[in-house]
């Protein structure tokens, strides 16, 4: 059955028709992959080593906070962050609604959460819970098949001392926003100081983040490391204050029952002991409580009172009218005014506080009594300006420059600045209520804090700092003290009648007597911050806004060469005197501690302690206000804090 | 029915070909199935079976006289239709699709086997013809007879294979002598169905796979995800591979299915362009070889029957390999020789059975 010719020849023809057909094919085919692994090799390449390279951070651990004596302050434990990798995902959406169940939070922020990032390659994990729960990691973990793209990792988080203490000093971390990614030159999602030390000191303390490259597989699985570069840690820092000075005062807050601040220094040297502001909050659990935080609109406990609060000084501002008046020449130690319960300036009759009057009074007697009618006198006598002036020298005005962010300048008014500010003219009666520390006067705890240790230095003021040394890994290397802020030269009598009268106020029968330690020579002054002038407070009556005066407490110790100086600010705790106690257990706990004795401690309240009995307080700003005075009182939001 | 002369007019040549691109495969599911730390997967001798069950199939291919074997060929066939009948009806489910017989240890895939049957159907139809040339009448009846199969197959469903099945019908018809003028029409006539099959034959996840074809970034995390990763497995093994076992691509599954429908994307990965030269120019010796025997064929049914096996073999090669380059919307189709798949694997090699059978039989009458 042989084929015909024309058969074959048939055959053959088409034949060959395929054959080139499919010799063509080929060579198109070689062609192919001849562009796609010879010409275009190095794109292809770098896109395969990015499918299974990846390079991980590692978070190095934040630089650890020690006190002035050693003790751990701040530290870091390690805790569990939960992240999505979008890239693991097929479907972002049924991740979010699975995790959100599984974790149990809100679906809706979570969902921003991951909008926030997605811009962010889609490698990169994106963060979705801080500090997870044992039951939210156990959770994920017994998950991982269904949810691939949850990842767990362990980082180092900061571990801050219970019960908020000093919690406005340390400040907070948090995830690095636009603008320190722009300014601070850290990669989006790092971990930075927000807040207070660790937001100043942040470049010393958060270290260098490691990094790992590993390969991994299809499904983001890790499969193996290709290098290491381990993170790292944060420098240490040693800050100045002093661990039981501050539960000291913090206890002393407690157990006297308001809330405020207490700044308390070295005065040589500028070294800050305390830093305390009351309510405070618990920087370990900042990132849940924040909403709740902020929204405490009553107490507003976000806010640095030291720092950020600005306050009437009153009568401890009768300290720097004093040391104005013996600097100007306007009075001596020994220049005796009498007090009558009143005097007039400018046709206006204007009290002092003790009714019958204090007599002829003497500088020391006049500071001792808190006399008003002496320190209208003086301030009449000086003028404005001049108050302004050693008000400066003092370190009253403006800022303090202490090393942590966000401090509100003091004011005290001049008539520059008056005429800058409003377009009028100083009025002289406006003098008078600055000279007992009402009017636009408007200090920090901190400023007063600084006064009353430049008194204490004798006029040497020196700025307050927080941190006493560093360690950039070759031990521990002291800060530089800044340089005197102001050394000015004051007369030798100046300081000596200031300290005399300061010391009567506390240990003879002065107002301070609450602050007296024996053998200490406590020297001190109280003060009332009128929160709203009298009329105001009759017209605010009603409303929930808490009307009660703040009270103050300057003081140093011992009289001769301090060695502690502070403020307490007691937020609407009426009276001045009562913030004494604080002082004095903190005082007490100081020389203990230099000594080497047991630590006092408070006695509890018993339920039978008698309420404190009223005491005529001589700082309460004098019953009839001429109306003069009442309109230069704003009706002060005194914790003018932005 | 062997003698002992027919042993010298075997093409060991080209058998030699074949084994070498089976052993290549069987070289490539080796090194992307490997579990580290365990060794060599099951696949991996899995395929060892089948190659040596289809070599089996080769010899038994080759035993028998090809026109005995088209002459009984319509018993074939309506065996194979049985089959395809059984599997559409009590065949195992897998991956969407019913295709297989469960035989134990062994999973049988009759739609494989229906290619060769065609073949040798087809052979046998236009073979017989005495007209010398082929008539509109036998186009149908030819047509006809490829349609049952292919309409079976694409109920599984499996189109992939289904189609298949219309090169062995086109090129058989085409060698038999089909006028120019209707080869002319059936080309314009399947550009033209393409989007009536687009509209009415193909399932959403054809058409996704299609579209995404056109535009692979658009959907970059879904279908269109293998293409790009093909290209990348492809385009990252430059001259010289990144060596066995080092491909990163596949043996990491960021390329999917890398010892079945990719497997060339994953030996290109790691045997780089050199390779790939390789390779392609194995298959294209063997199919240039096919074709030398059936212009040697000694009479038209063996060139019928040739061709019509090198057909499917062919397309399923050549769309394989250019899917495999991503040049080519991802279907299931496999590489044939090189894939792992059993049933394949016997399947093509008894139909390279039936091709040197004809080759060896070209002096015999």
């Amino acid at each position: 059955m042989a084929v015909p010719v024309e058969d074959r020849r048939r055959i053959s023809a088409r034949l060959v028709i395929i054959q080139t057909g499919v010799i063509t094919v080929f060579a198109a085919l070689a062609i192919c992959f001849w562009v796609l692994q010879v010409i275009q090799h190095e794109d292809y390449l770098r896109l395969a080593d990015s499918n299974y390279q990846r390079t991980l951070a590692l978070r190095a651990p934040r630089g650890v906070l020690f006190d002035r004596n050693g003790k751990v302050l701040v530290e870091n434990r390690d805790s569990y962050t939960i992240s999505i990798i979008r890239e693991n995902t097929k479907d972002l959406d049924r991740t979010i609604r699975m995790a959100s169940s599984v974790l149990r939070i809100d679906r809706a922020e979570l969902q921003q959460e991951v909008n926030r990032h997605r811009r962010e390659p889609s490698y990169r994990p994106i963060v979705i819970v801080e500090d997870a729960t044992l039951d939210q990691v156990a959770a994920v973990d017994a998950r991982q098949y269904e949810l691939p793209e949850l990842q767990i990792d362990e980082v180092p988080t900061r571990k801050y001392p219970a019960d908020g203490l000093a919690a406005h000093l340390f400040g907070y971390v948090g995830e690095a926003d636009e603008a320190q990614v722009r300014d601070i030159g850290v990669p989006p999602g790092a971990i930075v100081g927000k807040h207070g030390v660790e937001k100043v000191y942040n470049a010393l303390l958060m270290g260098a983040d490691g990094e790992k490259n590993v390969v991994v597989n299809s499904v983001g699985r890790e499969i193996r490391v290709l290098d290491r570069q381990p993170p790292v840690e944060g420098r240490r820092v040693q800050l100045t204050i002093d661990y039981d000075l501050q539960k000291a005062a913090e206890d002393g807050f407690r157990h006297a029952g308001f809330n405020g601040a207490a700044l308390i220094m070295d005065p040589r040297t500028g070294e800050v002991l305390v830093h305390a502001s009351l309510p405070a909050y618990d920087p370990n659990k900042f990132q849940e409580t924040y909403a709740s935080l902020l929204s405490d609109t009553k107490l507003r406990p976000l806010i640095n009172r030291v720092l950020q609060g600005t306050y009437s000084p009153g009568s401890t501002f009768k300290i720097v009218v004093a040391a104005a008046a013996m600097e100007e020449g306007v009075a001596t130690p020994d220049t005796r005014i009498h007090c009558s319960g009143g005097a007039t300036f400018f046709g206006r009759y204007t009290r002092c506080h003790l009714k019958g009057g204090h007599g002829s009074v003497d500088m020391r007697h006049a500071l001792e009594k808190s006399c008003n009618v002496y320190f209208y006198t003086l301030g009449n006598r000086l003028g404005v300006d001049k108050i302004y002036k050693w008000a400066e020298k003092l370190g009253l005005t403006g800022r303090t420059g202490i090393d942590l962010p966000n401090e509100q300048p003091s004011l005290v008014p001049n008539t520059e600045w008056k005429k800058k500010t409003t377009g009028e003219p100083w009025y002289p009666g406006e003098t008078i209520s600055v000279a007992i520390g009402q009017g636009q006067v408007s200090v920090t705890p901190a400023s007063l804090a600084v006064m009353i240790a430049t008194v204490a230095n004798n006029g040497k003021r020196v700025t307050p700092r927080v941190v006493k040394a560093v360690d950039e890994g070759k031990g521990w290397v002291t800060m530089k003290p800044p340089a005197a802020a102001d050394a000015t030269q004051f007369k030798p009598d100046t300081f000596r009648a200031l300290v005399e009268g300061l010391w009567m106020v506390v240990n003879a029968a002065g107002t301070g007597g609450r602050g007296r330690v024996e053998g200490r020579d406590v020297s001190g002054k109280t003060g009332t911050a009128q929160v709203i002038s009298n009329e105001g407070k009759a017209r605010a009556r009603g409303t929930d806004r808490d009307l009660r005066d703040h009270g103050w407490f300057v003081f140093f110790a011992p009289r001769d060469n301090p060695e502690i100086a502070g403020v307490i600010f007691g937020e609407h705790n009426l009276h001045g005197y009562l913030g004494a106690p604080i002082a004095k257990h903190v005082i007490e706990t100081y020389f203990a501690k230099k000594e080497g004795k047991p630590l006092p401690e408070l006695k509890p309240k018993g339920p039978d302690a008698a309420p404190t009995p009223p005491v005529e307080d001589p700082d309460s700003p004098p019953a009839i206000e001429p109306t003069a005075v009442a309109e230069a009182l704003p009706v002060a939001g005194p914790e003018v804090a932005q | 029915m062997f003698e002992r002369r027919l042993y010298h007019h075997v093409d060991w040549a080209m058998l030699g070909a074949i084994l070498m691109i089976c052993v290549i495969g069987l070289a490539q599911i080796y090194s992307t199935t490997y579990v580290d730390g365990v060794g060599a997967s099951s696949i991996f001798y899995t395929q060892i079976y089948g190659i040596l069950l289809g070599v089996v199939a080769l010899v038994v291919a080759l035993s028998f006289d090809y026109r005995t074997l088209a002459d009984k060929s319509h018993y074939l066939y309506l065996g194979i239709i049985a089959l395809l009948i059984y599997v559409l009806l009590f065949g195992v489910v897998r991956g969407g699709s019913r295709r297989w017989i469960d035989l134990g240890p062994l999973n049988l895939q009759p739609s494989e086997f229906a290619k060769a049957t065609l073949a040798l159907v087809l052979a046998k139809f236009f073979g017989e013809s005495r007209r010398g040339t082929v008539t509109r009448a036998d186009l149908v009846i030819a047509g006809a007879i490829a349609a049952v199969p292919l309409f079976i197959i694409y109920l599984q469903p499996d189109l992939g294979t289904a189609v298949t099945l219309l090169p062995v019908l086109f090129a058989v018809a085409f060698v038999a002598g089909m006028p120019m003028r209707i080869v002319g029409i059936v080309a314009v006539v399947a550009v033209l169905a393409a989007p009536i099959a687009w509209n009415f034959a193909l399932q959403d996840y054809q058409k996704e796979r299609i579209s995404t074809f056109l535009n692979p970034s658009e959907d970059a995390r879904g279908a269109g995800y293998q293409q790009i990763q093909a290209r990348i497995t492809v385009g990252s093994g430059g001259w010289d591979g990144k060596n066995f076992r080092g491909g990163t691509q596949g043996q990491l599954r960021f390329l999917p299915v890398a010892h079945n429908d990719f497997i060339f994307s994953a030996f290109a990965e790691e045997q780089g362009f050199i390779g790939v030269i390789v390779a392609l120019g194995l298959y294209l010796f063997v199919i240039l070889r096919s074709i030398e025997s059936a212009r040697l064929s000694k009479d038209r049914t063996g060139a019928y029957l040739v061709l019509g096996v090198l057909a499917s073999f062919t397309f399923q090669v050549i769309y394989n390999i250019t899917m495999s380059a991503g040049l080519a919307p991802v279907k299931g189709l496999t590489l044939p020789l090189m894939s792992y798949g059993g049933s394949s694997m016997i399947a093509t090699l008894a139909g390279f059975g039936l091709i040197l059978n004809v080759r060896m039989r070209r002096f015999t009458n």
